[in-house]
């Protein structure tokens, strides 16, 4: 900030630091943040839609991922631009709200802002674009609820949802196997969903990842899968019918908490001692066998004596299995978790019909299955790929496709994708724009213009002309009066969205459009930046 | 000659700044105007939002304490500014930006006086006088609600809260949120009205009116061990136990050390140990205990435990919540579990954990007692939340400022202009200077219409003249005119389009902006020490809290 001066002449200081401080007022500071919140925009803008492209991040430590997944490109950019800032959070909190359409919300409020600049420019009042906005928001929202059709989930071995699953796997890498990723996915969730309740804990979906072998080698195992072996070479590698004794206690001489020191005198006490030890792994090992337990499964470590008595015990152990695993297994096998071997007893041990390990290629890599569980409610989903970064990347693909069922089975309305809903929703605030009488006018109709960028960014991405074949649909749409005409992305010379399946859900494109709004809306309240300039 | 002759006497340290007389009140209230300046454009319903970066945080507000706090303003002068909104804020929660705005307006109008010559004295004291009689006629003025029946003072109280939120990011929800809160603050006991029992949660994702009011207590979800999923998480009617206690298996003392002399006194010590935790736990459970909070850790053998008996536990809850959960449940926080007593445990209508976006909720609603409200506010990014948090801070100050006084005034410049008129028509009946000075208050009580119309984009000159005329004609009539921003005209009875504000608002308004910019006139000397050495060496390093530049943040 510059210093001011006094009528005196003399300067003041007023603010801490006033010198390095950079204030932006007016129309300059719209502009700059409306340019920089499109600067992300436009990054995102080539990831969007079935042909969109990936980007490659590297991390301060060298790390690199690729994606296509909004939320994580943005997120792993780092953005420093506080007003960039905003749409890195926009896209993150569609992530934790929808889980899907995390690219498309970024770049429909990009396409807001771009619009509300022109508008700037013919000098109304950014408070006045905002409540257009808003009202042109509200349209667009009654609009899609109107179009929107409910399906029924069930009808024809869920194949609506596997529709779903697919079109939102169809962007992505793995977009060659999302038939098969997506079943595997609507298995997986309609597994652990909650019918009734219309409730679906994501947390029981367990997705592993393993890098070797391909994307089709991806299977759903209706139990757990946990990345670990049996505790000692020669155990038997698998047990049928298994009784599983949890235990949230190491193998090894309980300890107790506070400082201790032991005296020993003579070599009597010494003996004894050691013998008093050996006593504890003989009743640790005789307790966890007397409930009827045949596998035990350990958070904490064993001790070599231990691990050798189990063997000698023919009882088959693992060690280390972390906690939430072992809550998961807990879950799904109706044990319940058993602190101290005093208070093994038979009620307290888990059921399942298998556990077994398995070997994965050439590797010496091993992991435990756990198959058919007491009640099974949780389900692994075990992704396979050539690379580490191809298996992440079906990892954030599988998450997405998900959340999508999720959705959907809380609420079964679905609009058609390709561009048809925004192009609808475009034309439908179009015309309630000539009804607004006020200023408004203009920034009702720039947020059709704005929803209109969505399908002509989708064209645009798969090499089609972004104004003819825009043009062509709203014209379709218009004439036919079929809202469903969209942008035919994928080359199957058809236009209508219901006829190429791709669905979306309702409640993701209303929040799109709501978020996106809120955060640009945002972004134009803001007339005054004062930060420290240094960057 | 003797003059000449003088020593020089050094009275003050070495650097020390001094400035005094007239040049120093006029830098003063020269520097006020500068801070004024930078809140000025949040005024009114078509104000604008302030960025902030501090260091790596990033604020958009339009609260003008919020904003003047993040300033860092350090000019002695001005820093009053700061504390007046400070107090204001405190005080009535709204209102913080017209407080500034019109200390600065009066300073303003007092500078050509100052520079003439007249003495500061006479100034404050003909603004002092001034005070007085617009205070009088503000309570004169104000529209007594506390007769209206129950239905319409609620009516009342959401007009208010509306006016409140006019201004923020929530004026296009301002319906649902001042029904919101509205009702929140209804729960409240009506006699003391704890603004700490209502509490603001906020959960990034959704639609802001996904947000909901819960009437009882709602809290995140804590850290929980293995075993947590596997506790029953619906309750009606259950029995609440709430400890201040630790419940894990641990050394009892810190500092202890055991000294073994037998291998067979090693069992007895583990086993005295293991002892200690689950006389604990038994006693919980004995009791009859249904759900188990504590503020300090329940570690994954108490998690199992209570697992395994049908019990829901929640350790590390915080400090706030815990006493509103106190406070809606009728229970006590207990510090030991000896002697521990069913009448102590609390109750609620139904408990239950929710997913809320990416978060779990737990619930606590239909408490009987329930004395206490949670608001869970929904939106799309962090700043978003927070700036709503804070406008639903303000509108939850006025409601319930407006509950206690039961008066209200119309908005929207109407009673600043009316103050104004009536302060002009007095002025002539005053001989002397304070004639000048009581009608420059008056002017300066202006600055509120002209800047909501200007920030409106309206043309603020026309406006005024057609406020002025209408309030001119005196009487009922066209007592209430005041800025109206959506229609043609530019003007509109305020108080006809409910535009309301509790009158203690204004109130304190118009005392602390006086005595502000009276204290400001009444310094004619500054002694700024230099600064200490200490403080010098920190100096190149830069702010602390700031990390050095060309790091990574």
């Amino acid at each position: 900030m510059s210093l001011a001066f006094d009528d005196y002449g003399r300067p003041y200081i007023i603010l801490r630091d006033q010198g390095q401080k950079k204030r932006m007022k007016g129309l300059e500071a719209y502009k700059s943040n409306i340019l920089a919140a499109k600067a992300i925009a436009n990054t995102l803008q080539s990831s969007l839609g079935p042909k969109g492209m990936d980007k490659m991040l590297v991390s301060p430590d060298g790390d690199v991922s690729v994606t296509n997944d909004g939320a994580t490109i943005v997120e792993k950019m780092e953005i420093q631009h506080p007003t960039a800032k905003l749409l890195v959070e926009l896209s993150q909190s569609q992530d934790a709200e929808i889980g899907d359409g995390t690219t498309g919300v970024v770049v429909l409020a990009g396409k807001l802002l771009e619009q509300a600049l022109t508008l700037l420019d013919k000098g109304i009042h950014p408070l006045k674009i905002s409540d257009g906005f808003d009202r042109a928001c509200d349209v667009a929202i009654k609009h899609l609820e109107q179009i929107a059709e409910e399906i029924d989930i069930q009808a024809n071995d869920h194949e609506a949802l596997i529709q779903a699953a697919c079109t939102a796997l169809g962007s992505k890498v793995v977009s060659k196997r999302k038939r098969e990723l997506g079943k595997i996915a609507v298995t997986a969730v309609l597994d652990v969903a909650d019918l009734t309740r219309k409730d679906v804990n994501l947390d029981l979906i367990k997705i592993q990842t393993k890098t070797g072998g391909s994307v089709e080698d991806t299977r759903l195992i209706s139990g757990i899968l946990i990345d670990k072996d049996m505790s000692h070479p020669q155990m038997q590698k698998e047990v049928t019918d298994a009784k599983i004794c949890l235990l949230t206690c190491p193998f090894e001489p309980p300890k107790p908490k506070t400082k201790h020191n032991i005296n020993i005198s003579n070599a009597e006490d010494y003996n004894k001692l050691y013998q008093q030890e050996q006593q504890y792994f003989i009743d640790m090992v005789k307790l966890v066998k007397n409930s009827g337990a045949n596998i035990a499964l350990c958070q904490w470590g064993f001790d070599d004596e231990a691990n050798h008595l189990l063997l000698q015990n023919n009882l088959p152990a693992v060690r280390w299995v972390s906690g939430t695993d072992v809550e998961l297994i807990a879950m799904a096998t109706g044990a319940r978790i058993i602190p101290r071997f005093q208070e093994i007893t038979p009620e307290k041990l888990g059921k399942a019909g298998s556990i077994k390990e398995v070997q994965f290629g050439t590797s010496n890599e091993r992991m435990l299955v756990i198959e058919n569980c007491q009640c099974t409610k949780a389900v692994t989903i075990l992704i396979r790929g050539g690379s580490q970064m191809i298996v992440d990347e079906a990892k954030r693909s599988i998450h997405d496709a998900i959340c999508v069922i999720r959705n959907l089975i809380k609420d079964n309305r679905i609009v058609y994708g390709g561009g048809s809903a925004e192009l609808a929703c475009a034309l439908q605030v179009l015309q309630y724009a000539d009804e607004v009488s006020s200023v408004e006018q203009y920034a009702v109709r720039s947020f059709a213009d704005a929803l209109e960028g969505i399908p002509s960014c989708l064209a645009d991405n798969c090499g089609l002309n972004p104004i003819t074949s825009v043009a062509q649909a709203k014209s379709r749409q218009l004439s036919e009066k079929n809202p469903r005409i969209g942008i035919d992305c994928m080359d199957l010379g058809t236009t209508d969205m219901k006829e190429q399946r791709i669905y979306e859900t309702l409640s993701s494109k209303k929040q799109q459009i709501q978020l996106a709004t809120q955060v640009v809306k945002m972004i134009l309240k803001i007339d005054d930046v004062i930060a420290p300039d240094d960057y | 000659m003797s003059q000449f002759l003088q020593p020089t006497i050094l009275l003050l340290r070495e650097g020390t700044d001094t400035s005094q007389g007239r040049a120093q009140i006029v830098s003063n209230i020269n520097a006020v105007q500068a801070v004024a300046d930078v809140v000025k454009s949040t005024l009114g319903p078509r104000g604008m939002d302030k960025m902030i970066q501090t260091g790596p945080k990033v604020t958009i507000s339009n609260d003008g304490a919020t904003i003047l706090n993040l300033l860092e303003v350090v000019h002695p002068a001005a820093r009053v500014l700061v504390d007046i909104a400070k107090s204001q804020d405190d005080e009535v929660g709204d209102g913080t930006t017209s407080t500034t705005l019109l200390a600065a307006e009066l300073l303003k109008e007092a500078k050509p006086f100052i520079e003439e010559g007249i003495h500061p004295q006479i100034v404050i004291q003909g603004y002092r006088k001034a005070l007085e009689l617009a205070l009088e006629k503000l309570e004169g003025f104000s529209i007594n609600i506390s007769k209206d029946s129950k239905e319409s003072k609620r009516d009342t109280l959401i007009k208010c809260a509306q006016t409140a939120l006019n201004s923020k990011l929530l004026a296009n929800t301002k319906q649902f949120f001042s029904e919101l809160v509205v009702s929140a603050v209804e729960k409240l006991d009506p006699n003391i009205l704890d603004r700490d029992l209502i509490g603001i949660k906020n959960v990034t994702g959704g639609n802001i009116t996904d947000s909901f009011l819960v009437d009882g207590v709602a809290f995140k979800k804590t850290f929980s061990y293995a075993g947590f999923e596997q506790q029953p998480k619906r309750f009606e009617n259950p029995k609440i136990c709430l400890l201040n206690l630790e419940l894990e298996l641990k050394s009892e003392k810190e500092n202890a050390e055991i000294r073994i002399e037998k291998p067979e006194e090693y069992q007895s010590i583990v086993d005295a140990e293991w002892a200690l935790i689950y006389e604990k736990l038994e006693i919980i459970v004995k009791a009859g205990a249904q759900i188990v909070l504590s503020k300090l850790p329940i570690g994954d053998l108490a998690t199992q435990y209570f697992a395994d008996r049908n019990i829901f536990c929640a350790g590390r809850v915080a400090q706030e919540d815990l006493l509103r959960v106190q406070k809606a449940t009728g229970g006590q926080v207990q510090t030991t579990v000896n002697g521990l007593n069913p009448e102590t445990f609390g109750t609620c209508g139904l408990f239950e954990e929710v997913q809320v976006g990416a978060e779990r909720y737990n619930l606590f609603k239909n408490c009987p007692q329930s004395r206490t409200a949670t608001i869970v506010l929904r939106g799309g990014a962090e700043q978003f939340i927070q700036e709503a948090e804070r406008s639903l801070n303000d509108a939850i100050m006025i409601v319930r400022r407006c509950f206690k006084a039961n008066k209200i005034v119309a908005g929207g410049g109407a009673i600043e202009l009316e103050i104004s008129r009536f302060l002009r028509h007095y002025a002539r009946s005053v001989t002397g200077k304070t004639q000048y000075i009581v009608n420059s208050f008056a002017k300066a009580l202006e600055v509120i219409p002209r800047t909501i119309a200007e920030n409106a984009g309206l043309n603020s000159i026309e406006i005024m003249n057609k406020l002025r005329q209408k309030h001119a004609q005196g009487g009922e009539e066209g007592r209430w005119y005041g800025v109206d921003i959506n229609g043609a005209s530019g003007v509109c009875d305020t108080h006809q389009s409910f535009v309301w504000e509790p009158t203690l608002v204004k109130r304190n308004a118009l005392c602390s902006a006086t005595e502000a910019a009276c204290a400001i006139l009444s310094i004619d000397e500054t002694v700024k020490n230099p600064k200490s050495d200490q403080d010098t060496k920190m100096k190149p390093k830069g702010q602390p809290g700031r990390p050095p530049m060309g790091m990574r943040r």
